[in-house]
């Protein structure tokens, strides 16, 4: 069974400050660590462990700047077979619309039974490149799964609704399947493995090698347009309880005595 | 791939047990070291901690390592199993977890590099600039710059550096991970990638002397980063000498019956016994008694060799800390003195496990000293 | 401009609150821009639910057939992309649910129109259409424009809008679009609810919530000590759930429980909408968390900015002292 993993490197900004740059374009990437987005993670454990279950090949795709090529070795230490980064200066600015136009042109032209991808980047937060890459590959699909099982020619995954139901459905094979966290457990990528895979090659394809015109790419190859980055209005917000622990904690233990709850 | 009896030169085994029987976690947990020295030698080898989850339990404590006759390093065999489970992506989530953020932010709590000074945010604490000459380097550690509770031993050691007034330096945000348990937890790689970053910070600001907050950052600067100063010192080593020098004075008294732990990372790793003791005993009011366990044979608490980030399992009997608090409240104690961070986060959770709340507090050395000022 | 179209969701016969949520953004997108708002609903057995769309829209536009008796993205999709290109509204809004990330994106593959997913604000500038939406796990908020495309699609997060009564006594047009079979490719099997755990989280008055913040399983015990105390339950947000600390019944948000009870604490919950989708309700709302800007703090009613391991004990002993 041949598997595609698409994997997407993200910044870290649970914790920074995170900062509109000058040109407005994105945000200051200096000093946020960069990382493999978070549900892709669990998208590739599943994919290795179909592996391990019953061999076959998986390859990591991803579409990004020089730096991503960070987390496909990572996914190589992990026990991913082979690496494509789609590369060129072309697929700059590009929203889910044309970043799924050129996945499916490198999907398209390989011998693939199933296609897993995170539910969604956690930079964007856009949740669109799985569904929109099976529309163009012409295959079924699911999201936001949290349970899958491959059976004959087909798999049945559980996808996450509202409310902790459950959907299960039956896909026939080749499909696309969004993968919420917590599907499994990821392995750990060792540093000395990661080293390794330094070594192993990364196919690198450029628009023009996926027959892709520079207008079909990218900004050009967009349906959609940036228009600006803001920071969100400050609300009303919560009134704050200030001071050292023991004087906030007093402070809202009032507060609960008085509402009733102390 | 070598056999695990040629890598770890097992064969010098003579079976003997002095090993297992020294092992302090050999009566709480399933850990037999003389039982995985022998399938390492006659086979079953185990291919890494995963079919072996016992060596988890390992606080690389050395004390089988030193107890040995014959020079067999057990310790070395059981770290070496980690770092295959390591190489195979087969460890635990929170062992995955403390690794990735240690890759990430420089520190294995997952807190974000920028946060790293959060807690002298209200203090004056010098931050060594680009390529600034630092004579006198303050290594602050992770778990002192983001654990809330061990934040109070930098803000006491802050107290006392100007109590004393010595210059000194940190590194601020710039400053990563030692390394230390993230080697003992057999990731080698990312020790070596830490090793490189961190010497590289140190050459470019020509450190004379490093002092660390905890033993466990001074065991891997000292043995093994390969000099990275003429002088790596534990905090308890720096305090004796200013007070031997005379720069530093306690002028206050401290009425309170203590006794010390001895952390393993300054004990047994580094014979480093004294000069705790001798701080604590020239503050007047402090009367201090030894454990009965103490020094070379002191209890470990079970915090070192990455065990503040495996989850305990298939494990029995009495917490080590936990008697360790019993036995401090027996002798007496009112005050139980450790000198490192693991120490007093694994003692202080002891002291509400053991029901010993109400009945014995456990203060770092610095706090100590520093009510003393 | 041309209509404002809904697509409504609903499940076992109840539409989502989302539903009404649009409608009620979609009214003031018509109005700024001279159009009307039309709903769209497909359903097996689903007049009445038509009829109480036609309160809040100008019309109902309903395919009843049994095809559509579970929702099927691959049934559902090919009638939508028809009756949008039949009425050829402006702008198609659909949920931002498992329901309508599932459709959104193959439907605008569909129609070869953009799609803005998530987006928490759609407005008319000009003869444009513009959508907000977040990125950076709340942090930066981004404005997408539709390159002037005939027909638009977005997805709306739930409760981004708050739903408006109205009775407008719009007009219900039954549709007699063609319905293909359930492909064999996706098929239904059925909906599983989550198994009921010993405690349910919707039935108490106080909920103690704990998020990524809580940092290691150790920790547990402060934060039940506290509920203790408060006679409340302990529940968490999905990384919670995802570390495999506590059960899926102890989920709050989008994708877990929604619950209201009179007393909210939420501990190192940094607040992303999935979780204040599932607790904006209740009576009163504490946060505690690190980071000053975390989200949670706007949903809030007071906030401690600090360590939970330190205010948390603080907190249990001040009560403990109060209720001495």
């Amino acid at each position: 069974m041949n598997i595609v993993v698409c994997v997407k490197q993200v910044p870290d900004t649970a914790e920074a400050d995170v900062r509109i740059a000058s040109d407005g374009s994105g945000i200051e990437m200096e000093g946020l660590p960069l990382q493999i987005n978070e549900s892709d993670n669990y998208a590739l454990e599943e994919a290795l462990l179909i592996k391990e279950d019953r061999d076959g090949e998986v390859t990591v795709i991803t579409l990004g700047p020089d730096s991503s090529e960070e987390v496909l070795r990572m996914c190589m230490a992990k026990g991913a077979t082979e690496a494509v980064r789609l590369a060129d200066p072309a697929f700059d600015g590009g929203d889910a619309w044309a970043t799924a136009n050129a996945l499916a042109k490198a999907i398209g032209g390989m011998e693939y039974d199933l296609v897993l991808t995170g539910c969604m980047a956690s930079d964007d937060g856009m949740t669109q490149v799985g569904v929109t890459l099976a529309e163009m590959l012409g295959v079924p699909h699911a999201t936001y799964v949290t349970e899958m099982e491959i059976g004959d020619g087909a798999v049945t995954v559980g996808r996450e609704l509202e409310g902790g139901l459950l959907e299960k459905l039956e896909i026939k094979l080749p499909a696309v399947v969004t993968i919420q966290t917590g599907i499994n457990e990821p392995r750990y990528a060792s540093i000395m493995g990661i080293a390794k895979a330094a070594k192993r090659d990364i196919d690198t394809k450029a628009a023009s090698d996926l027959g892709l015109d520079t207008a079909e790419a990218g900004k050009a190859g967009s349906k959609t347009t940036l228009l600006g980055l803001d920071y969100p209005p400050a609300g009303e917000g919560a009134e704050i309880l200030d001071g050292t622990p023991a004087e906030a904690s007093t402070k809202l233990a009032d507060v609960l005595k008085e509402k009733g709850f102390a | 791939m070598p056999s695990l009896a040629d890598k770890y030169e097992l064969l010098g085994c003579i079976q003997c047990g002095r090993c297992t029987a020294g092992c302090p976690v050999s009566l709480r947990t399933y850990l037999n070291v003389r039982k995985v020295v022998y399938d390492g030698l006659i086979g079953p080898a185990p291919k890494g901690a995963h079919e072996r989850p016992e060596a988890w339990s390992c606080t690389t404590c050395a004390t089988c390592t030193e107890r040995c006759p014959k020079g067999v390093k057990p310790m070395e065999l059981l770290i070496g199993l980690r770092g295959s489970s390591i190489e195979r992506g087969k460890v635990s989530p929170t062992i995955r977890d403390a690794l990735e953020s240690t890759f990430k932010h420089g520190n294995p709590w997952g807190r974000g590099r920028e946060k790293r000074t959060e807690w002298a945010d209200e203090l004056d604490v010098p931050v060594a600039g680009d390529g600034d000459a630092v004579p006198l380097l303050w290594y602050v550690g992770c778990t002192p710059a983001y654990d809330p509770r061990c934040q109070d031993v930098a803000r006491a050691l802050v107290r006392l550096y100007e109590a004393a007034g010595v210059g000194y330096s940190t590194l601020g945000a710039a400053e990563s991970c030692c390394g230390n348990e993230v080697k003992r937890m057999g990731e080698e790689g990312l020790f070596e990638l830490l090793v490189e970053g961190n010497r590289e910070a140190f050459a470019s600001h020509s450190i004379d002397a490093v002092v660390t907050s905890s033993p466990h950052c001074m065991n891997t600067l000292l043995n093994e980063y390969g000099g990275v100063a003429d002088e790596v010192v534990h905090y308890s080593q720096y305090l004796a000498g200013l007070l031997d020098e005379g720069k530093l004075a306690f002028k206050g008294s401290v009425e309170r019956k203590v006794t010390y732990h001895d952390p393993c990372f300054l004990g047994k790793h580094n014979a480093i016994f004294d000069e705790p003791r001798s701080v604590i005993e020239r503050i007047s009011g402090v009367e201090f008694e030894d454990l009965d366990r103490s020094r070379e044979r002191a209890l470990c608490c079970e915090g070192g060799g990455g065990r503040m980030w495996v989850e305990a399992e298939d494990e029995r009997g009495e917490r080590l800390a936990d008697t360790r608090v019993k036995d401090a409240v027996e002798l007496g104690a009112d005050t139980l003195v450790t000198a490192c961070p693991f120490c007093l986060l694994t003692l202080e959770d002891a002291v509400k496990t053991s029901g010993c709340e109400g009945k014995i507090e456990i203060l770092d050395l610095a706090e100590l000293a520093a009510m003393a000022l | 401009m041309n209509d404002v179209l809904v697509l409504a969701e609903h499940l076992n016969g109840e539409l989502k609150d989302v539903t009404f949520e649009m409608l009620a953004h979609a009214r003031g997108v018509a109005d700024a821009s001279g159009t009307k708002v039309a709903a769209v609903l497909l359903g097996s057995g689903v007049g009445d639910l038509a009829e109480r769309l036609a309160q809040q829209a100008d019309e109902v536009l309903v395919r009843d057939h049994d095809g559509f008796a579970h929702y099927n993205s691959a049934v559902y999709q090919p009638v939508l992309a028809d009756v949008i290109r039949g009425r050829e509204p402006s702008v198609v809004m659909i949920g931002h649910t498992a329901f309508g990330v599932d459709l959104a994106p193959s439907l605008a593959v569909a129609l070869d129109a953009p799609l803005a997913s998530d987006v928490i604000d759609l407005a008319v500038e000009g003869s444009d259409l513009v959508g907000t939406r977040q990125t950076y796990g709340g942090k930066v908020n981004e404005r997408v424009g539709f390159g002037g495309a005939a027909i638009s699609l977005v997805t709306v997060r739930p409760a981004a809008f708050a739903p408006e009564e109205a009775s407008r006594g719009g007009s219900v047009v039954a549709l007699d679009t063609e319905v293909p079979d359930e492909p064999a490719f996706r098929r239904f099997v059925e909906y599983v609810e989550a198994a009921a755990g010993e405690v349910d989280i919707t039935k108490s008055d106080v909920v103690i919530a704990i998020g990524r913040g809580i940092k290691e399983e150790e920790n547990m015990p402060l934060i039940t000590g506290l509920a203790e105390l408060l006679g409340g339950v302990v529940a968490c947000s999905r990384p919670v759930v995802d570390a495999g600390w506590l059960p899926k019944d102890r989920q709050v948000g989008s994708s877990g429980k929604t619950v209201k009870p009179k007393l909210y604490v939420a501990i190192g919950v940094s607040g992303q909408f999935q979780h204040v989708a599932g607790m904006k309700s209740a009576e009163t709302i504490v946060a505690i968390n690190k980071d000053p800007k975390a989200p949670i703090f706007q949903a809030a009613h007071y906030g401690i900015v600090g360590d939970l391991m330190k205010v948390v004990p603080a907190l249990t002993e001040k009560i403990t002292e109060l209720r001495a």
